[in-house]
């Protein structure tokens, strides 16, 4: 990979953070209450809070039997996990409290911890700070065997309205049930595509299983995943922000929700997807994005990890001809057989205008944006559309140019981009090849 | 060795017979100076001649458009300005360029940047054997509070706490100056509340560092901050380039400016995480 691929710290915040966050969506960002309050606004779930202490005042009065027997402790605007206290029942004496870690705390305890927060112990710079009591959000069974005590969450960074890459975090021993990665929490990759982990870092370096276990890492499937990567888009609308990282938990029963959202996310992120964060950025720049679900639809398209070309490539790699029979899937769902080129001296694969319009592939709904080319007669605006066809019994999905393509024989030209783990055979007689024209 | 326990008996014997006994001032003004250090935060006869005699054998043209800063200096020095004060003003934007530097290009974070300079400005106070030696003393009585507070469950507000820990830390200080006489080493004499003063903030940040993270942040932070303060110390004391930074300021302030923009504009990938993503580069 290029270097200039990868996003460094200084580029995060020089060229993105900085210019495309207004500065009122970073002060709500950095106010845990405050980015609630706007979230609620606009119908967002989240954690439900219990209580909010401004002044040392406010704990005397406090009713703390009141209180859910399981609930978080947090300062607002706290970095990386610290100063949260998780208590997940009460103790069995009934005068406190067991968290999340098998510790008993009792109510002074808890006093004494909001006023270290008040004091600004966990914030930045120790400026004076608020805390608060949040709803507890256990663990989804679908993580239950893969995360040590705390509850993972999912970190999405969005661009433009586009997710451009996701990690799972799973709490360990070490990060003391935290999901923060520099507490010693576990990055697990994301498929974009399909919501189904890819790879797994723990302090920077690569693993295959969760520690001490044999439970593999990768393959876990994220439920409810598109649901997942539109509220990671809309969580920032609200907030005026254009970069950031959403995070997100799954409740058990009310499915996901956000959690907080970081206006300068964290870089491992780009380890645990093997990718570079600032291509990605790069090329999500300049679309115009309508809504959370366009964006979900051109990071599908655009973001799809290659792993599962991988897998094939693994069952050996195939020999066609440069003409091969394909089968594209119409909007309706329907199959339609038609004949394309296998060009490698194309970078993406187009599909002729007549042909995409038949199938409908045209469509408000299915066109991902458009990119301008200057022709002959100056520059035009052409559709990049959404693709689904069959090719020797592979199903590809890919983002695919649209052309006005009269004079070529062929209405779909596949590019290099979708011949991973093909080798094309160049000695194909005329005979065979006016064959295959004669099908179209 | 001898000597030192016969003060400890003078001392003793003089607290047997009367408390009064002439107080230090806060600011240390050893009467005799030793002859290794020339301290450039304090007047010292033989570099104040070296610096000041270069002036004088500096040859000026007219005053624009390349000289007004030397013969502001000259005139300042002429009514009493120390010229060892004008070369640390001099080379202290350049010291916090460094650490600039050392931040966006390599990627040593340390503890933001007064903390790295103000800690070099030390070094050069008291010298590095001395400044390193009371930094870990200080961070050590810090540590050993905290374990203190943990085991003995005392448990006491934000403030307060910091109150006490600062309060630990001038005994121990205390305690090691009252060794003086013992240690013996010559830089020893030379402290003075302000080094200490400094020592004690980077030690609150490393506490605080340590309450809100974690230990290995903060000894991380902590070493990446002294690395930063050496690094500076050498700039401060190597002789070339104080002289010229007093013979030459307009060149050496131009240059520092240039070089913090070029600093702030990078923004490629830092050493650190060249190395950091080295599997993502090379796969």
């Amino acid at each position: 990979m290029k270097t200039s691929a990868i996003l460094g710290r200084n580029a995060r915040n020089q060229l993105y953070s900085k210019v495309y966050n207004s500065a009122r969506g970073k002060s709500i960002a950095a106010s845990k209450i405050r980015t609630k309050r706007y979230l609620k606004k606009e119908g967002i779930p989240i954690p439900e809070i219990f209580a909010i202490f401004k002044k040392p005042q406010d704990i005397l009065g406090f009713d703390w039997s009141k209180l859910p027997s399981s609930f978080v402790l947090k300062p607002n605007k706290g970095l990386g996990g610290n100063g949260i206290i998780i208590v997940k029942k009460k103790s069995e004496d009934g005068d406190g409290w067991i968290t999340t870690l098998k510790r008993k705390v009792g109510e002074e305890d808890l006093k004494l911890h909001i006023l270290d927060i008040l004091e600004g112990a966990f914030s930045i710079s120790n400026v004076p700070d608020i805390a608060y009591i949040e709803e507890f959000v256990g663990r989804h069974k679908a993580f239950r065997k893969y995360a040590y005590r705390g509850t993972p969450d999912i970190r999405v960074i969005v661009f433009n309205k586009v997710p451009v890459m996701a990690m799972l975090r799973l709490p360990t021993k070490e990060s003391k049930g935290r999901a923060n990665l520099h507490q010693g929490a576990i990055a697990v990759g994301i498929d974009i595509a399909t919501g189904i982990t890819t790879k797994a870092i723990w302090h920077d370096k690569i693993i295959h299983h969760k520690p001490g276990t044999k439970r593999k890492l990768h393959g876990i499937k994220i439920p409810n995943w598109t649901r997942v990567l539109k509220l990671a888009v809309e969580s920032g609308r609200s907030i005026d922000l254009n970069l950031f990282g959403s995070d997100i938990i799954l409740h058990p029963d009310k499915g996901p929700m956000i959690l907080e959202i970081n206006y300068m996310p964290g870089l491992a992120i780009q380890l645990a997807n093997e990718a570079g964060l600032r291509k990605r950025l790069e090329k999500v720049e300049d679309l115009k994005i309508q809504d959370a679900e366009h964006g979900v639809k051109v990071a599908k398209a655009l973001f799809a990890s290659s792993f599962s070309d991988r897998v094939k490539v693994k069952e050996g790699i195939k020999t066609l001809s440069v003409f091969e029979e394909i089968k594209i899937k119409s909007v309706a769902g329907k199959k339609f057989k038609t004949v394309a080129k296998l060009d490698t001296g194309a970078w993406r694969t187009s599909i002729d205008r007549a042909l995409a319009e038949d199938l409908g592939l045209l469509d408000k709904e299915n066109v991902l944006w458009y990119k301008k080319v200057k022709g002959a007669i100056g520059s035009e605006k052409r559709p990049v559309i959404n693709l689904t066809y069959w090719l020797a019994g592979r199903k590809i999905t890919t983002p695919a140019s649209v052309a006005k393509r009269l004079s070529l024989k062929f209405p779909v030209i596949i590019g290099r981009k979708n011949l991973k783990g093909i080798l094309i055979d160049p000695e194909i007689t005329a005979e065979e090849k006016k064959e295959i024209v004669q099908k179209v | 060795m001898l000597s030192g326990i016969l003060y400890w008996r003078v001392l003793l014997a003089q607290t047997s017979n009367k408390l009064i006994s002439p107080t230090p001032t806060p600011f240390s003004t050893p009467e005799i100076k030793s002859e290794a250090r020339d301290g450039l935060t304090e007047e010292t006869e033989p570099v104040i001649d070296r610096l000041e005699k270069l002036l004088d054998e500096q040859e000026l043209g007219a005053v624009w458009p390349t000289n007004p800063i030397k013969y502001a200096i000259r005139g300042s020095v002429a009514s009493g300005v120390p010229t060892n004060t004008i070369t640390m003003l001099l080379l202290l934007p350049l010291v916090a360029a460094i650490i600039a530097a050392a931040r966006h290009i390599i990627g040593l974070r340390g503890f933001g940047i007064f903390l790295p300079a103000a800690l070099s400005v030390v070094f050069v106070a008291i010298g590095p054997i001395v400044g390193i030696g009371l930094f870990l003393l200080i961070i050590a009585i810090s540590i050993l509070y905290r374990l203190l507070t943990i085991k003995a469950k005392i448990r006491l507000q934000f403030l307060p706490n910091k109150a006490m820990l600062l309060l630990f830390v001038v005994v121990g200080v205390l305690l090691l100056l009252f060794a003086a006489p013992i240690i013996q080493h010559p830089d020893l004499t030379n402290v003075s509340i302000f080094p200490v003063l400094i020592i004690v903030l980077l030690a609150e940040n490393f506490s605080r560092v340590q309450l809100g993270k974690s230990a290995k942040t903060a000894i991380n932070l902590t070493t990446e901050t002294l690395v930063l303060a050496l690094v500076s110390y050498v700039f401060l004391t190597y002789k070339p380039l104080q002289e010229f930074a007093l013979l030459y300021p307009e060149i050496l302030l131009l240059t520092v400016l240039i070089f913090i923009i070029a600093v702030g504009k990078y923004v490629g990938l830092r050493l650190i995480e060249f190395w950091r993503f080295r599997k993502l580069i090379s796969g």
